[in-house]
C-alpha cells in the first residue's frame, strides 16, 4: 500500500465503536462488575499527615460478624518494593522509588493506607474500619518543599534525603546571555496541587481463577502493575492476571497503582472474591495529584525581541512519595526553555519530599507547568520590547532542525507558525467591553512530548488476525481511557485490509491473552500500538494479497483490498471476496494472523545529572489563543474564547482528535480558573467536588479547534499525539489575556477572582 | 434505624414530639442525604415527608403568595406567580446549586438547613417573609428572626416550617438580586445580596436589603436601609453606604474567600444592586 | 452489629415494576445498583456534585445519589437503558455517539437522562438553555462543546419526527 493510496477510513470523523455501547449503559465500568459470594474491601486512612504508629489493634474489627479478613503491614508478604510503571528496562538513576502498600512504623501524608478489611457487607466493612484502633504519635512534618531541601528540615522517608533528584540543562553560558541582553524579566511563578478529578472513581474487582491466579479487573492505564502486585504477593508474575476495563477517565491518575495491590491482598487472604471502590472523598484524599512548582524564571532578550538566555529554577513538590516525580520533573526539564531559540540556557530543578499527598503522572507531566512561566515570561518580553506577543515568539520559535536546549534535534517539522497565526486569525474581532467587564486576548504556545522517554526502551505489540468469513481480530494490550485508543486500532486495521470499521473486533487490556502494548500514558498509544497495529495489519495484507494474486493471476503490486474484496487497481474488473482468499490461505496452512513489535528509538542516557541528548522521540507543538472578559471589581474571568491550533501530524479521528483537544482546553481552562487541591499542614481543605471546582457546562466558551495536518509525525500515517499536548499552553494564554485585559500580572496558578481583586488594588495603590 | 412515612401533618408533629432528638426530618433530602452519607448526623428514625399531599403549592391572594413547605426550588424557579410577585425570590431560586439539586430541594430545606449562604434566604430577608412554624401550635416568625447562628435557626425538635408566607411585592418596588460564587453553577456563594426598594422619583420610601455569606446567617443590612429609607438617593449617599456595609457584616474566611475579600464585594455588589435599582 | 430494620419498596424502573428489601439510608442510586442491577446508573460523588448518577423521577432528572430509595416508593424512575436500547436508540443516544459527545462514558448516562429530561419539558431549547440544564453533570473528558452539539442536533431531530407524525 503506497502513500498516494487514497484512505478511505483514516481521517475521518466516525464513531467509535465504544461510544455505542456508553450510550446505551452497557458498557461493564470497574464498578459495575460482580461475582457471587464476593466480599466489600475498605481501606483504613491515616488521618495525620505525619505520625508514628505505636500499635494498630485490629481485633475488635476482626471479631464483628460478616468481617473476613482485616490486614495490616505485617500481613503483606512483601510491603516494600519499587515503583515500576510498565517499563521492562531497568533505568536506575533513582527513577524508581520506594512503594510501600501498607503504612508501617509511620504515616508520611494524610490518606496513606494503613489497614483493609474484606466484609460480606459494605456496611460491615465500614463499620470495622470504625473498630481498628491505631495510636498514633503525631511528629512534626515538612510541608513547604523549599523549607523540606534545607539541611536541618525533618526527614520525610527514613534514611534518604527530602530532595529526590536534582537535574541541569546547560548550554552556552547564561552569564554571557544575559549580558548580552537589553530587557531581562525575573519572576517566580507557583502553580498549586491538581487532581485529576476523573468522573470514575478508583475501582475494581478481584478473585482466585480455578487455576490458582490472581484474577484483577480494574480501572487502570497499566495493567502491567501486574508484576508489581505479583511482586507484593511474593508470587510468580504468571499468577498475577490483570484485566483493565474501559476507564471512566484516567489523565494519569490511574498510572500508578490504585486498588490493585489491595485487592489482590484481600482476595488473597479470604479466597473470595473482593471488590473495592473509593469514595469521591477518598480519591481526592489518597490518590496522586499534579506537582505544585515553584518556578524562578529569569530570560534575556535584543531589543529586537531575539532571546539572549533563560536561567530558571524549578522546584517540584513530590509529595511523601517518589513515584513518578523525577520523571516528572525530567519532562519539566527538557520543557523549561520551552520552543525557543535561545543561546545560553541553564535550568536547574529539584524535586523535593513533603508529607503532603503525594504527586506523580497528570496529563502533561511536567510541561504545563514550565510552559506558564516561560509563556509568561514571553508576554512579558513583548510588552518590554514593544512587539506583538505573536510577533515576538515568531522571531524565536524553533524550527526543524534546530536542537532544544538539551541538545535533542528536532527532526520532525515544527508548526509553530502557522498554529500561531491561525490561532491570531480566529481570534477575530475583538469583543467590546461592557460595565466593570475589560476585555483581554493572550496567547501561548507549547511543546510536550509523546511517546515515553527513549531510555525506558519502550516496545509494544498488537496481534491482528482474520478469521474464516473475513471478520478481523485484534488484540492488543491497550487500556482505553476514553481517548478513543481501541477505536484508533480499529480503524488503522480495517483501512489496511479494506474492511468496514463494524467488522473489526477488538480485545484489549488482558495481562494473560493480549499481548503486551505498554502503558496508556505519555500520548503513546496511537504513536506505539498504532505503529505496532499497522505493522501488523501488513504483513496480514500482504499474506492475503499474495495468496489473490495467485488465484487471479495478476500482480500483486496491482491489487488492492476494498470493501471485503480484493480488487484489480487496474480496473480490469477482475476480484475475490476477501473471505474466499482467507479460506484458500487457511487450506494452505498460511499464518491468518501476525503479532507486531513495535519498538521506539532506544537511547541511553549518558548520566542523569545533566539532561542531554536525545530523549524524547518527538514532539507535539501547538497555540493557544484565550479571549477573557475580567470584572475588575469582583475579579470574576469569564474566558469568551478558547481557540486551540496544533499540528496532529495526521487526524486518524477526526471526532477523537477534537474531543481531546477541545477536552483538554478545558482541562487546562480549569487549571487556570478554579482548580486547586488546597493542602493546609498537610490537611486536604478541598475534599470533594463542591470544594475542588471543576468547570461547569455554565463556565465554557465553545472550544475552537484548528489542526494542522503535517503529515510529519512519528505515529502510523503520520500521526502526532495529542492527548496531553492539548492542555499545555492554555494557562499562559488566560493568563495573558488578563494581564491584556487589566494590565496586572498574576503569577500563581489558578487566577482566583481573589487574586485579581488583589494585585488591582496593590496597583492602583503603586500609581 | 427506622423509616417512617407520616401521612399528614398531625402525624409528623405527633413522630417529633415523641422522637426528639432521635428523629430527623427528611424533605427533599439534598441536605439531610450527604450529612447521613458523612454519618455528620446518625438518627435512629428518618421521618419523610417528601410524598406529603398538601404541601406543595404556590398560592396567591390579594396581598400575600403562600408558598408550602415542599414546593421545590424548582417549582419557585418557574413559578409565574413568584416571577411577577416576588422576582427576587425566582432569580435566587434560578441560581441555587445546579438543575438536579433544584428538582429536589425544597425551599422548607433550604432554610431550616440555615446556612449562612442558603440561596432563597436572602431574597425572602429582603421580601420580609414569614416562616410558619408549626409545633404544639401553629405560629408566624419574621424571617429575620428565623435564623440563629451557622446552622442554627429558631425551630426546635418538634416543629417544623409548613408555609413561607412572601407578602407580593409593590408593582412599583424595584429589586436585584446578585451572587457571586467561584462558577456558574454548582456555586456556594461567597456573597450574595438582595435588594428591594419602593421610590418616588429618586426618594427612597422604602429599602430592605438581605445578604449572604457575610455572617454566621443570612442577615438584613439594617443600617444601609436606614440610610436609605426616607432619604433623596443621591450618588454620595450610595457611596456611604457601599462604605458602610463592611461594618454591618462579620464574614468568615473560608477555602472559598477571605474576610477581607467578602468584606469589599460586599460593597461591589451593594453598589450593583442599587444600580440596578435606581436605573 | 446491629442489623438495619429493612423496608419494602416498589419502583416502576424503566416501565417495570421492580420489588426490594431495603435499609433507610440506601439512597435510590445504591438500590438502583447494587440490589437492581442497573448499573449504568453511575455513581461519580455521591453527594450531589457531579450528576453521574442523573434519573428520571417521576419525570423530572435528579440526583440518585441524593434521593433515598424509599423517598422514590411507588414512583417511576428512567435510567439511560429505559431512554433506548440498539434495537430503538433514542436519537439523543444517536446524537451522542455520532456527534463524539462520548469519551470515557463515564458521565454519559447522567448527561443524557438529564438532556432527555429538558426535551421532555422544552423541545426548543437553545444553546444557553442546554447549557444550563446540564450544568449539574460535570464531564471531565470532552469540554462540554459536543455534549452540546449533541443535544442540539437530538432537539432538531425529535422535533422534525413530531412534524411529520403530523
Amino acid at each position: 500500500m503506497n502513500e498516494k493510496t487514497e484512505l478511505r477510513i483514516i481521517g475521518k470523523p466516525i464513531p467509535r465503536h465504544d461510544a455505542w455501547e456508553k450510550a446505551f449503559g452497557l458498557t461493564c465500568y470497574a464498578a459495575d462488575f460482580s461475582l457471587p459470594g464476593m466480599l466489600y474491601g475498605k481501606v483504613l486512612r491515616s488521618n495525620y499527615p505525619s505520625a508514628r504508629i505505636l500499635s494498630v489493634n485490629t481485633s475488635r474489627a476482626e471479631r464483628l460478624k460478616g468481617v473476613k479478613a482485616v490486614l495490616t503491614a505485617k500481613d503483606v508478604p512483601r510491603n516494600e518494593s519499587v515503583t515500576r510503571f510498565g517499563q521492562t528496562h531497568v533505568v536506575g538513576g533513582g527513577f524508581e522509588g520506594l512503594y510501600r502498600v501498607l503504612a508501617d512504623r509511620k504515616v508520611h501524608f494524610m490518606g496513606e493506607a494503613v489497614a483493609l478489611v474484606a466484609a460480606e457487607a459494605e456496611e460491615i466493612a465500614e463499620k470495622a474500619l470504625e473498630l481498628i484502633r491505631v495510636d498514633y504519635e503525631p511528629l512534626p512534618g515538612i510541608f513547604d518543599p523549599i523549607e523540606a531541601m534545607k539541611p536541618d528540615a525533618p526527614l520525610v522517608q527514613e534514611g534518604r534525603p527530602n530532595i529526590i533528584t536534582h537535574y541541569e540543562v546547560v548550554k552556552g553560558d547564561v552569564k554571557m546571555g544575559f549580558s548580552e541582553a537589553d530587557i531581562i524579566v525575573e519572576n517566580t511563578y507557583r502553580v498549586p496541587f491538581v487532581d485529576h478529578a476523573y468522573l470514575e472513581p478508583e475501582s475494581g474487582m478481584a478473585w482466585i481463577d480455578e487455576d490458582g491466579v490472581i484474577t484483577i479487573r480494574v480501572s487502570t492505564q497499566v495493567i502491567e502493575h501486574f508484576r508489581g502486585i505479583a511482586d507484593v504477593l511474593n508470587l510468580p508474575h504468571n499468577r498475577v492476571r490483570v484485566i483493565g476495563t474501559y476507564v471512566g477517565g484516567g489523565f494519569g491518575g490511574k498510572e500508578d497503582i490504585t486498588v490493585e495491590a489491595f485487592l489482590a491482598l484481600l482476595t488473597y487472604k479470604t479466597g473470595r472474591p473482593v471488590k473495592l471502590t473509593y469514595t469521591r472523598e477518598e480519591s481526592i484524599l489518597s490518590h496522586s495529584k499534579r506537582h505544585p512548582y515553584v518556578m524562578i524564571y529569569k530570560t534575556g532578550a535584543k531589543k529586537d525581541g531575539r532571546l539572549t538566555a533563560l536561567e530558571a529554577k524549578l522546584v517540584s513538590d513530590a509529595g511523601a512519595y517518589v513515584y513518578l516525580s523525577p520523571w516528572v520533573l525530567l519532562y519539566s526539564m527538557v520543557n523549561a526553555a520551552g520552543p525557543y531559540r535561545i543561546p545560553h540556557v541553564k535550568v536547574d530543578g529539584y524535586t523535593v519530599l513533603t508529607n503532603n499527598t503525594f504527586t506523580s503522572a497528570n496529563r502533561g507531566f511536567g510541561a504545563p507547568q514550565v510552559c506558564f512561566a516561560y509563556e509568561s515570561q514571553m508576554d512579558e518580553l513583548a510588552r518590554r520590547t514593544g512587539l506583538e506577543p505573536e510577533k515576538i515568539r515568531m522571531m524565536n520559535y524553533l524550527e526543524k532542525g534546530e536542537a532544544l536546549a538539551t541538545g535533542q534535534i528536532l527532526e520532525r517539522h515544527v508548526a509553530l507558525q502557522e498554529t500561531t497565526e491561525k490561532v491570531i486569525e480566529a481570534l477575530e474581532e475583538r469583543t467590546l467591553p461592557s460595565g466593570q467587564m475589560r476585555i483581554g486576548r493572550g496567547i501561548a504556545s507549547g511543546m510536550t512530548s509523546y511517546g515515553r522517554m527513549v531510555f525506558l526502551h519502550d516496545t509494544s505489540r498488537s496481534h491482528v488476525s482474520i478469521e474464516m468469513d473475513g471478520s478481523v481480530t485484534i488484540r492488543a494490550g491497550i487500556q482505553d481511557i476514553g481517548g478513543g485508543q481501541a477505536s484508533s486500532l480499529c480503524q488503522i486495521t480495517a483501512e489496511i485490509l479494506g474492511v468496514p470499521i463494524e467488522d473489526i473486533k477488538i480485545y484489549i487490556a488482558d495481562t494473560a491473552l493480549t499481548p503486551f502494548a505498554g502503558t496508556t500514558t505519555a500520548t503513546r498509544q496511537l504513536y506505539m500500538s498504532g505503529n505496532a497495529t499497522l505493522m501488523a495489519a501488513l504483513e496480514v495484507r500482504k499474506v492475503l494479497v499474495h495468496k489473490a494474486a495467485g488465484m487471479l493471476g495478476i500482480d500483486p503490486e496491482s491489487l488492492d483490498l476494498v470493501d471485503r474484496e480484493v480488487i484489480d487497481k487496474e480496473g480490469t474488473g477482475k476480484s475475490l471476496p476477501l473471505k474466499e482468499v482467507v479460506r484458500a490461505c487457511a487450506s494452505d496452512g498460511v499464518p491468518l494472523y501476525h503479532v507486531a513489535l513495535f519498538k521506539a528509538p532506544f537511547r541511553n542516557i549518558a548520566q542523569f545529572e545533566r539532561i542531554e541528548g536525545q530523549v524524547f522521540p518527538d514532539f507535539t507543538f501547538g497555540t493557544h489563543g484565550a479571549e477573557v472578559a475580567v470584572d475588575e471589581e469582583t475579579g470574576r474571568i469569564q474566558v469568551l474564547k478558547l481557540i486551540s491550533s496544533f499540528d496532529v501530524g495526521r487526524a486518524i479521528n477526526r471526532l477523537s482528535v477534537e474531543g481531546q483537544i477541545e477536552g483538554g482546553a478545558i482541562y487546562g481552562m480549569g487549571y487556570s480558573l478554579t482548580e486547586e487541591v488546597i493542602l493546609n499542614q498537610g490537611i486536604t481543605m478541598t475534599p470533594s467536588f463542591s470544594e475542588y471546582l471543576l468547570p461547569t457546562s455554565m463556565d465554557v466558551p465553545d472550544v475552537e479547534t484548528i489542526l494542522i495536518e503535517s503529515g510529519d509525525g512519528v505515529g502510523p500515517f503520520g500521526a502526532k499525539g495529542v492527548g496531553e499536548p492539548s492542555v499545555c499552553s492554555v494557562a499562559p494564554a488566560i493568563a495573558n489575556a488578563v494581564f491584556n485585559a487589566i494590565g496586572v500580572r498574576i503569577y500563581d496558578l489558578p487566577l482566583t477572582p481573589e487574586k485579581i481583586v488583589k494585585a488591582l488594588k496593590e496597583k492602583k495603590d503603586m500609581g | 434505624m427506622e423509616y417512617i412515612r407520616p401521612q399528614n401533618l398531625k402525624e409528623i408533629l405527633h413522630l417529633m414530639k415523641q422522637w426528639k432528638k432521635k428523629a430527623t426530618l427528611i424533605a427533599g433530602g439534598t441536605n439531610v442525604i450527604p450529612d447521613l452519607r458523612a454519618r455528620a448526623i446518625r438518627p435512629e428514625v428518618l421521618i419523610d415527608i417528601s410524598q406529603l399531599k398538601g404541601l406543595s403549592y404556590i398560592k396567591e391572594d390579594k396581598k400575600k403568595i403562600h408558598i408550602g413547605a415542599l414546593t421545590t426550588v424548582s417549582e419557585l424557579a418557574s413559578s409565574k406567580i413568584i416571577q411577577k410577585w416576588a422576582p427576587l425570590l425566582s432569580e435566587a431560586a434560578n441560581q441555587l446549586g445546579n438543575p438536579l439539586v433544584r428538582n429536589r430541594a425544597t425551599i422548607a430545606g433550604n432554610l431550616a438547613d440555615g446556612s449562612p449562604a442558603a440561596d432563597t434566604a436572602v431574597p425572602l430577608l429582603a421580601l420580609e417573609a414569614i416562616i410558619v412554624i408549626q409545633g404544639g401550635k401553629e405560629k408566624q416568625v419574621p424571617i429575620h428572626q428565623f435564623f440563629v447562628g451557622p446552622n442554627q435557626t429558631v425551630l426546635k425538635r418538634d416543629e417544623m416550617i409548613k408555609e413561607v408566607i412572601v407578602p407580593k411585592c409593590n408593582p412599583n418596588a424595584k429589586t436585584a438580586y446578585f451572587k457571586l460564587g467561584l462558577r456558574n453553577s454548582m456555586a456556594v456563594s461567597v456573597v450574595s445580596i438582595a435588594v428591594l426598594m419602593e421610590m418616588e422619583k429618586t426618594f427612597c420610601k422604602k429599602a430592605r436589603i438581605g445578604c449572604g455569606a457575610v455572617a454566621p446567617k443570612p442577615i438584613r443590612a439594617y443600617r444601609i436601609e436606614e440610610m436609605l429609607e426616607n432619604h433623596e438617593l443621591t450618588e454620595r449617599l450610595l457611596r456611604a453606604c457601599c462604605e458602610t456595609i463592611g461594618k454591618e457584616i462579620s464574614p468568615i474566611s473560608d477555602i472559598r474567600a477571605s474576610k477581607e475579600y467578602r468584606t469589599e464585594m460586599a460593597s461591589v455588589l451593594l453598589k450593583r444592586v442599587m444600580k440596578r435599582v435606581t436605573q | 452489629m446491629k442489623v438495619s430494620k429493612t423496608y419494602p419498596l416498589k419502583l416502576n424502573v424503566n416501565g417495570e415494576w421492580k420489588k426490594a428489601e431495603v435499609t433507610p439510608r440506601e439512597t435510590l442510586l445504591h438500590v438502583m445498583r447494587e440490589r437492581l442491577s442497573h448499573t449504568e446508573v453511575k455513581e461519580g460523588c455521591g453527594k450531589g456534585d457531579c450528576g453521574a448518577c442523573a434519573v428520571l423521577l417521576d419525570g423530572k432528572p435528579v440526583n440518585a445519589c441524593l434521593t433515598l430509595a424509599l423517598q422514590a416508593d411507588g414512583q417511576r424512575v428512567v435510567t439511560l437503558k429505559g431512554i433506548g436500547t440498539p434495537d430503538k436508540p433514542h436519537p439523543l443516544q444517536e446524537s451522542f455517539i455520532k456527534k463524539g459527545a462520548i469519551q470515557c462514558g463515564f458521565c454519559s448516562a447522567g448527561m443524557i437522562v438529564t438532556a432527555k429530561g429538558l426535551l421532555d419539558k422544552n423541545p426548543k431549547p437553545s444553546r444557553e438553555e442546554i447549557g444550563k440544564a446540564i450544568s449539574g453533570n460535570l464531564c471531565r473528558c470532552t469540554g462540554y462543546k459536543k455534549i452540546i452539539e449533541a443535544i442540539e442536533e437530538a432537539a432538531l431531530k425529535l422535533r422534525r419526527t413530531k412534524n411529520d407524525r403530523r
